[in-house]
């Protein structure tokens, strides 16, 4: 890399290209991540909007707002994809990756900025692709796509004749391409671009969390790419991959289904394990409580989440040695995550806490995510499954860890990174209130689920016996006060950038150890010109 | 979201430029390798079809049953249930149902048994069936020598048929802990219309299988 002395040569070098060319030919990682994370906020409102519309629909027994329970099938698809594939990933993976992966290994962009450019302009036409499949036939006589998000034949071949379908798979066609372009570029910065001394034992685990996840991404995608191909080709092309009648098997959609779905479900909370444990450790002022273990145990985690994809299959016919199989498997993911709890409770321990808004968040993440990972473990037993499987409990339970949980990283990321990337700091307290809202909220919606769908309350059904009214209005008073605390946040947000209060290159102290930290807020158009010396 | 840049206007381009060409060979070769595990993994997705297939008619997994050329020369004294079930997939007019409800056996004894399937509509129609059984355990168990099943199937308008399933239960079910509880066994099948009528039309002659 001599070019970079080369480049940092005549020192007036921080210049923005005009509005055009900055943000539509953006190849500047900072601007491509500032777009990753203001389409995930448009995201994010559509997919908060839908979801409103379920809980709506079931906030009394019978039907409220849906003509027919299609539509709420549909409403609780696009919800679950967006929230998926348009929020949480472009924001964790795409916004927070490309703004501080080269930061905090020094290094001066991407390895291949041109593909950044290209793995987001992928997003707003998938998106879109998405959203006209809500207005396009479906089944016949009826709008969009009810198939849930994991698009299981037969439901989604002879179930949806229409063309709703179609669009719902090229738009995750697109979405997958943008995914699998923006790991082949993180894993080559991360392996390639690393400034002197930053070697992979030094890297913070934040990046760890993103070498990961990539990897996870470029094994993964492919077999949805493939699998939502078949479902595609066997809609309007004649093949019977899935389709008994010429010889294929619905059952083999499943495996490959899940064999993407389980690594998927931890591509959404990796990079949220990275931003936890960077902003715990900033707010202890201690470095992370075994930082080599933190990093393998993410390694673990993605190996054995490739062995584990049919414990979402109990009930699809597996044989007793094959579920016998599955479930052990599926337990001994349960150990290195615990490695990651007790690792930040003992970071925690024994350090200078303090507890400003990231820090709350992350802690808050911590508590969701036990929970969830307890209801995990129960439904790792097949016999148990069996009574849960498909009901409000798994819901609870999948809430806990990758929605909500991710959720909680996410806000915890925003704020710890706000002043960087904004130069500007945010209301504590508004921070504060968006929190303990938030977090009452969701625990308000999500918590009484496991009771209802112990009680047999099924997902995917827009209706439900009187029995469950109860526990069901709780959960849409959550839903409202979890509205509310969005309300505060973007207030929070607005007035930040009306406030314009500086937040100097490094608001927390010296707890924050990482390269993004030695340089300004906002960064230069292009930080570290000169690489950075690591110790 | 970044405050207006402080510095004064030099030479964009060339920063940014500089940026884009220090790009040293070894990304090239790094981001090649990783598209080829991209492509492999491709490749995998497609080839799990074929080797899901195989493992299943291997192992008789979901109840797959297994193909054989003749019964074993002893049966043993043990006595199995075997039940029949018949259904037919929505879009196909047929009406399809066992001849008989049930045969007991000896286990590792041959049997002959019979569906009859009506084509009700005024065409003629090309079905194929798929099977299993149930408990799933029984698959690998199951032997059937002859079978409408193995070929399709084409009725004439209003025309009725006889079709034989000609099967066997391997006595090592016996062996097996996890089966040799097994007392009763069910055969299911479902017709579906076979898809590209024209192309796959079969000569009625095979209809009645290979007996
Ligand atoms: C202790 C670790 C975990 C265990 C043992 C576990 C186990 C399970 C099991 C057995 C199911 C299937 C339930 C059913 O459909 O009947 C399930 C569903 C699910 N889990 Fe987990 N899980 C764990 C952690 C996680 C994490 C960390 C995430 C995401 C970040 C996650 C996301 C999901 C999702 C999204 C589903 C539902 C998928 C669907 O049917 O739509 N789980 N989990
Ligand atoms: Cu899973």
């Amino acid at each position: 890399m001599s070019t970079q002395a080369h480049a940092a040569d005549h020192h007036d070098h921080d210049h923005k290209p005009g509005f055009v060319k900055r943000w539509l030919f953006s190849t500047n990682h900072k601007d491509i991540g500032t777009l990753y994370l203001i389409f995930a906020m448009v995201g994010g409102t559509i997919g908060g909007f839908l979801s409103m519309g379920i809980r709506a629909e079931l906030a009394e027994p019978g039907m409220q707002i849906f003509s027919n329970p299609h539509m709420f099938n549909v409403f609780s698809t696009a919800h679950g994809l967006i929230m998926i594939f348009f929020m949480i990933m472009p924001s964790l993976f795409g916004g927070f990756g490309n703004w501080f992966v080269p930061l905090m290994i020094g290094a001066p962009d991407m390895a291949f900025p041109r593909l950044n450019n290209v793995s987001f302009w992928l997003m707003p036409p998938a998106l879109t692709l998405l959203i006209i499949s809500l207005f396009v036939e479906g089944p016949s006589g009826m709008n969009g796509a009810g198939v849930g998000w994991t698009v299981y034949p037969p439901h989604s071949t002879s179930g949806h004749p229409g063309p709703a379908v179609d669009f719902a798979i090229l738009a995750l066609h697109l979405a997958g391409a943008s995914s699998i372009l923006s790991s082949i570029n993180f894993i080559t910065t991360i392996f390639n671009m690393r400034t002197p001394g930053m070697t992979l034992h030094k890297m913070p685990l934040f990046v760890w969390s993103m070498l990961v996840t990539a990897f996870l991404l470029l094994l993964a995608m492919p077999v949805l790419a493939g699998a939502i191909t078949m479902l595609l080709t066997d809609r309007n092309f004649g093949t019977t991959f899935f389709d008994p009648a010429g010889g294929g098997d619905p059952v083999l959609f499943q495996h490959l289904f899940w064999f993407f779905g389980h690594p998927e479900v931890y591509v959404i909370i990796l990079p949220g394990f990275g931003i936890v444990s960077q902003v715990i450790s900033t707010f202890s002022k201690k470095p992370v409580f075994g930082y080599l273990p933190m990093a393998y145990a993410m390694v673990a985690i993605g190996a054995v989440g490739f062995v584990v994809w049919a414990h979402h299959m109990y009930t699809a016919g597996l044989s007793l040695d094959t579920q016998a199989y599955f479930l052990a498997a599926t337990m001994v993911i349960a150990v290195p995550t615990g490695i990651k709890i007790f690792s930040w409770i003992a970071t925690m321990w024994g350090g200078s806490v303090r507890f400003p808004t990231p820090m709350l968040f992350a802690i808050g993440f911590i508590v969701l995510f036990t929970l969830g990972g307890v209801t995990g473990v129960v439904l790792a037993n097949p016999g148990i499954d069996r009574a849960f499987h498909d009901t409000v409990y798994v819901v609870a339970h999948f809430h806990y860890t990758m929605s909500i949980g991710a959720l909680f990283t996410l806000f915890s990321g925003w704020y710890y990174w706000f002043p960087k990337m904004t130069g500007y700091m945010y209301n504590e307290t508004l921070g504060k209130i968006h929190f303990w809202m938030l977090f009452i909220g969701v625990n308000v919606t999500f918590f009484p689920q496991h009771f209802s769908g112990m009680a047999g309350m099924a997902r995917r059904q827009a209706d439900y016996p009187d029995a469950l009214a109860g526990w069901n209005m709780i959960s849409t008073i959550g839903a409202w006060i979890s509205i509310a605390a969005m309300a505060v946040f973007f207030f929070a947000m607005a007035l930040a950038f009306v406030r314009k209060q500086k937040a100097g290159d490094n608001p927390w102290g010296v707890g924050a150890t990482t390269l993004e930290w030695t340089v300004s807020s906002p960064p230069a158009f292009h930080a570290f010109e000169k690489l950075p010396k690591v110790k | 979201m970044s405050s207006p840049d402080p510095h004064s206007a030099n030479s964009p381009q060339q920063a940014s430029d500089a940026r884009l060409q220090q790009k040293p060979a070894r990304h090239g070769l790094v981001g090649l390798t990783l598209a080829g595990l991209v492509v492999s993994m491709l490749g995998l997705s497609y080839a799990a079809v074929p080797l899901y297939k195989m493992f299943c008619q291997v192992t008789g997994y979901a109840g797959t049953t297994q193909r054989a050329k003749a019964a074993p020369l002893k049966a043993s004294k043990e006595l199995i249930t075997v039940r029949f079930d018949a259904n037919v997939s929505r879009d196909l007019d047929w009406q399809f149902k066992p001849a008989q409800r049930s045969i007991t056996l000896k286990i590792g004894e041959e049997k002959l048994a019979f569906y009859e399937a009506t084509n009700t509509s005024d065409k003629p129609i090309t079905g194929t069936a798929t099977f299993n059984v149930t408990p799933a355990i029984a698959g690998s168990y199951f032997n059937k020598i002859a079978c409408f099943c193995f070929t399709e199937q084409t009725l004439e308008p209003g025309e009725t048929v006889q079709m034989p399933v000609s099967f066997f239960i391997d006595p090592d079910i016996l062996t097996d802990s996890d089966s040799k509880d097994v007392k009763e066994i069910t055969l299911s099948y479902t017709f579906f219309v076979v898809k590209n009528q024209k192309t796959t039309q079969i000569k009625k002659s095979n209809a009645n299988g290979s007996l």
